[in-house]
């Protein structure tokens, strides 16, 4: 275990909210909303994120040092307004890759123990 | 799909107050953007009313949820980092919590007695509804009892009551077959239990209807704890008999656990029908007195108020039918009245209750006045780091900390260490109230119930006051933070001309309010000493000093008139003997005792002048010795012999203002009067000087002395006089009446002096003495601690110029002087204010003092002196340093 994965590991787990928003923002810059449509989108509308907790999060992420504020600009896809963009840092995308292998060893195991069928790809 | 405009900007408006739940911060960083993202879904939602409702929850919830988590989040940032700060100085950190502990301590101790004896509610059901019911008449300005026959028609078709308990405390000895014991029982009428709503814990209670006839109902219910103490809670003790005063009764239940009577201050052990309590006292001949007579105002009264009966309507409904029965008896109910307050407004008694809670207001106020001193020394002491504290305050606030980030993170360190101090309180308030416990329980003429446990109460004012200060010592850094400015903060290192100038003002103003209140509490302690001095040299009308007190209950082992006075005679021969003793006596109660009587007196050939209206007084029975014995000077006539009893005509001596009121500018002596309408007339023979009998601080009272062979008490109290140290002839008194009769029961043997000091004479003006003077020097001791650091602190800061004064030549003496003339100033600017500030709440503790004037100029004046005097000496250590510093060390700093 490396000096940064353990700077990450003191973090672990994420909440579901959390690990959702670090993935929200793994292919590319996105502005509040993006954020709360990308998560609904990909979650199938299962875990929507109202503005307060979504600010919640970003607040306690860019504290953390996982995201990070890209640029202010407006979204051609909505009106002019201009927008508040987050990136993901290197620390946040180590963190949710941290995450992610952390619940990858829960299926493992959960295969092992046959809890769990594996799916034919 | 445009919202239309007036919709779209209400909706706004109402996402922007429902955004004002979360921290400002979070507003200020995020708000905005949250608009955008509610603006975005809000227009996604315009289709269908099922959809826009969705919304519109979803919104409203997702703010309420993450509101509490926000605020909580900032508040344990906030803590850490408090706790680390006072961690980093740990002197600090300790002198704050000290200080706090004994301010927080003092104040919770004061609010654990004022608890236990006037807010606690009784352990019955619905507690809220009971009404104390006394008795006011014409001539006995304290409110008493009412007699059972009155309390028996109040009862009857009462619209305002849903029914009325009466009770009366016994004296008893109870022998459970291993040896008598001397515990108070409560008589009570038969709806006690069911009306308080108290069940029994085993067995039953007493039931309603029970012992409406004079001796029917021989049985008894015992107190939980006496039950677990003395019967080791064996349920099996219901059945078995005891006996009580001699007389068997039955053990017919336990009554539930926690229920201690209705008594605040007696420690009650039993209940018993009321109609055992004239057995039980010895008194047969008391029977019908207490069935039949109206104006034996014995009982005390609770009422339960009807549902919806203001007290206000219960008064109204109640002088109706007092007025009813005055017109069908106006012999005995001519001039009642009724008072009817709350029941925790008459405790420990209607009489007292008032004057109770006067006191208790003004002992709160004073320990509010202390807590106020200890805060402004927490302020200072916060203060005086936030000096040191300048540049990281500026530097948090030029990376982006908001000034109300900052003050809100002061305060949070203000209440962490009140809170830290709170808890170091907590064993100091035990502790100050176990010793005023142990204090009170040393009154052992009357076993007293004195339960200081802390309950919610106790630790919900602990806290509150704790956080309260916590506050009020935090605001100043706060404010300060608050006007500081960031700029030149940074630019001098934190230590900036201006915002010192400020912080100066601000330590300057508290240390001049805690000097002034300092002066208050060491006024108010100044004048209660001078009180209870007064009070110890007031002229009862008789001589304490040398006096030796012992209080007997011979009715208690069944002895009958006859025997009464055998004893009272073999006793007095027997203890005039002893060595020590010049002469003894008896009196039926000694002044100051708990207990009193009183009689009418009826003129022999005058008429009331209304109905009922007859002079009423105290009265006491006497040996034929007490006057010389007991030093009460002899006015007119002459005083008892032994041969004024049974068999010799009736007679009686007055006090002057009995005589006064009776006879006005006439010769009281010859003059013959009566104790009932057809009793027998007695004669005055002799007049004696008004004395204090109740209270110390009462009005000149009317006063009738009978023989105690013709009028034979149920129990009495020796008293002796000594030739040196009373105290020595103590134990030597208790043995003789032990040996003259071991089965008489012995209260108390203890000198007058002790029963002055213990009893109800002065215990309250000592306890006022005590508390006060507590309170003073503490708050003299903080103010001269917050003078020291104020002082200190200035010389620090002049440490270049006095050292610049000094390189040229100037003398210490006068750098010394100047320093002091500082503290002196600070001194008298809050002596100033003090006395102005002590003179205006000096009405409050008018009704307290005796003999002294709440504005007495003497006290005024020493108080100044000495806190003046604290004051320079609080100074002269800075001072001192000041011009011990090197001069070139000095110059060198800058």
């Amino acid at each position: 275990m490396t000096d940064r994965d353990r700077d990450v590991q003191g973090l672990l787990p994420l909440t579901p909210p959390m690990l959702h928003l670090l993935l929200a923002l793994a292919d590319g810059d996105k502005h509040g909303y993006a954020i709360l449509k990308e998560v609904a989108r990909r979650t199938r509308g299962k875990v929507r994120l109202g503005p307060s907790t979504l600010y919640g999060l970003i607040k306690r992420a860019s504290a953390d040092g996982l995201i990070a504020e890209a640029d202010e600009r407006p979204d051609p896809a909505l009106d002019d307004e201009r927008r508040r963009y987050y990136r993901l840092t290197t620390r946040g995308r180590r963190l949710a890759v941290a995450e992610i292998e952390r619940l990858e060893s829960l299926v493992d195991l959960a295969l092992e123990k046959k809890l769990l069928r594996p799916r034919t790809a | 799909m445009t919202p239309r405009g007036p919709s779209r900007a209400r909706t706004e408006r109402f996402f922007r107050a429902l955004v004002r739940l979360l921290p400002l911060d979070f507003r200020t960083e995020h708000g905005r953007e949250m608009e955008q993202v509610f603006r975005a879904q809000r227009g996604e939602a315009r289709e269908g009313t099922a959809t826009v409702a969705r919304f519109w929850l979803d919104t409203v919830q997702d703010v309420v949820r993450t509101a509490p988590r926000e605020h909580l989040a900032i508040l344990k940032q906030d803590t850490t980092y408090a706790i680390r700060a006072l961690r980093r100085t740990p002197a600090f950190s300790i002198a704050a919590i000290l200080t706090l502990a004994i301010g927080i301590g003092a104040t919770t101790s004061l609010f654990t007695i004022l608890n236990a004896f006037l807010f606690r509610p009784l352990p019955v059901s619905r507690p809220g509804e009971l009404v104390s019911i006394a008795t006011l008449d014409r001539h006995i300005e304290l409110p008493h009892g009412l007699s059972l026959r009155d309390l028996e028609d109040y009862r009857a078709d009462n619209p305002a009551f849903s029914d009325l308990v009466g009770c009366m405390p016994v004296r008893a000895a109870l022998n459970a077959g291993g040896g008598a014991e001397q515990i108070a029982i409560e008589a009570v009428t038969g709806n006690y239990f069911s009306v308080l709503g108290v069940p029994p814990a085993v067995g039953r209670v007493i039931a309603p209807g029970e012992g409406r006839a004079p001796g029917d109902a021989p049985v008894v219910v015992l107190a939980f704890d006496f039950w677990r103490q003395h019967f080791a809670a064996d349920p099996s003790v219901v059945g078995r008999t005891v006996r009580v005063n001699g007389r068997p009764l039955t053990i017919v239940g336990v009554a539930a656990e926690g229920f201690h009577s209705t008594e605040s201050l007696l420690d009650v052990s039993a209940f018993v029908p009321i109609s055992m309590a004239p057995a039980l006292s010895g008194d047969a001949s008391g029977t019908p007195a207490l069935f039949e007579a109206r104006d034996r105002h014995n009982l005390r009264v609770l009422g339960r108020l009807r549902a919806a009966v203001s007290i206000a309507q219960a008064r109204a409904a109640m002088a109706v039918k007092a007025r009813s029965l005055a017109q069908q008896y106006p012999d005995t109910d001519g001039g009642v009245s009724l008072l009817i307050v709350p029941e925790t407004d008459a405790r420990p008694e209607p009489a007292t209750g008032p004057w109770f809670r006067m006191a208790a207001a003004t002992f709160t106020l004073l320990a509010m006045l202390l807590l106020a001193i200890t805060s402004a020394n927490i302020a200072n002491m916060l203060l005086a780091r936030a000096a040191t504290r300048g540049r990281e305050v500026a530097i948090r606030m030029s990376i982006g900390a908001r000034r109300g980030r900052i003050v809100r993170q002061l305060l949070t360190e203000g209440v962490v260490v009140a809170l830290a101090g709170g808890a170091a309180a907590i064993p100091v308030a035990w502790m100050l109230a176990q010793s005023f416990a142990r204090g009170v329980r040393t009154y052992r003429a009357i076993p007293l119930r004195v339960d200081l446990a802390f309950d919610w109460r106790v630790l919900g004012a602990a806290l509150f006051v704790a956080c309260a200060s916590g506050i009020a010592a935090g605001l100043a850094p706060a404010l300060y933070a608050f006007r500081a400015d960031v700029n030149a903060l940074l630019k001098t290192g934190g230590r900036v001309q201006s915002a010192a100038v400020d912080r100066g003002r601000v330590r300057r103003t508290l240390l001049v309010l805690q000097i002034a209140i300092s002066l208050v509490l060491l006024v108010s302690g100044a004048l209660f000493v001078k009180s209870l001095d007064r009070v110890r040299r007031l002229d009862l009308g008789f001589k304490p000093d040398g006096l030796v007190i012992a209080e007997t209950e011979p009715a208690l082992s069944g002895y009958a008139a006859d025997e009464r006075l055998a004893f009272y005679r073999r006793a007095e021969e027997r203890v005039a003997a002893l060595p020590r003793v010049a002469s003894a006596s008896w009196v039926s109660w000694a002044p100051f005792s708990p207990e009193s009587d009183d009689v009418k007196v009826y003129v022999e050939g005058r008429a009331p002048a209304r109905p009922g209206d007859v002079p009423m007084s105290f009265a006491v029975s006497v040996g034929a010795g007490y006057f010389a014995a007991a030093g009460v000077p002899l006015v007119a006539g002459r005083s008892f012999t032994a041969a004024d009893d049974r068999t010799h005509a009736p007679v009686l001596v007055v006090n002057q203002t009995l005589a006064r009121q009776l006879w006005p500018g006439q010769d009281p002596i010859g003059r013959r009067v009566r104790f009932a309408p057809d009793g027998r007339a007695a004669e005055v023979i002799g007049m004696v000087r008004d004395g204090k009998y109740y209270f110390v601080w009462e009005e000149a009272r009317p006063m009738v002395f009978r023989p105690i062979a013709q009028d034979v008490p149920l129990g009495a109290t020796l008293i002796a006089r000594t030739t040196d140290r009373p105290a020595a002839a103590v134990d030597a008194v208790r043995r003789a009446l032990r040996e003259v009769d071991p089965d008489v029961p012995l209260a108390m043997v203890e000198t007058m002096t002790s029963h002055l000091e213990q009893g109800n004479a002065f215990i309250i003006f000592r306890l006022g003495a005590l508390l006060s003077n507590l309170f003073g020097v503490t708050g003299l001791l903080l103010a001269s601690i917050g003078l020291y650091g104020v002082i200190a602190y200035h010389v620090a800061q002049r440490s270049h110029e006095i050292g610049v004064r000094m390189a040229l030549g100037a003398q210490p003496s006068a750098i010394v002087a100047s320093v002091l003339a500082r503290g002196a100033r600070f001194a008298a600017t809050g002596a100033a204010i003090g006395i102005a500030l002590a003179a205006a709440i000096g009405r409050f503790v008018r009704p307290l003092l005796v003999g002294v004037s709440p504005f007495d100029a003497a006290t005024y004046a020493s108080v100044t002196v000495v806190l003046v005097a604290v004051a320079l000496a609080a100074s002269l250590v800075p001072a001192r340093r000041a011009v011990s510093v090197d001069p070139l060390e000095a110059l060198r700093v800058e």
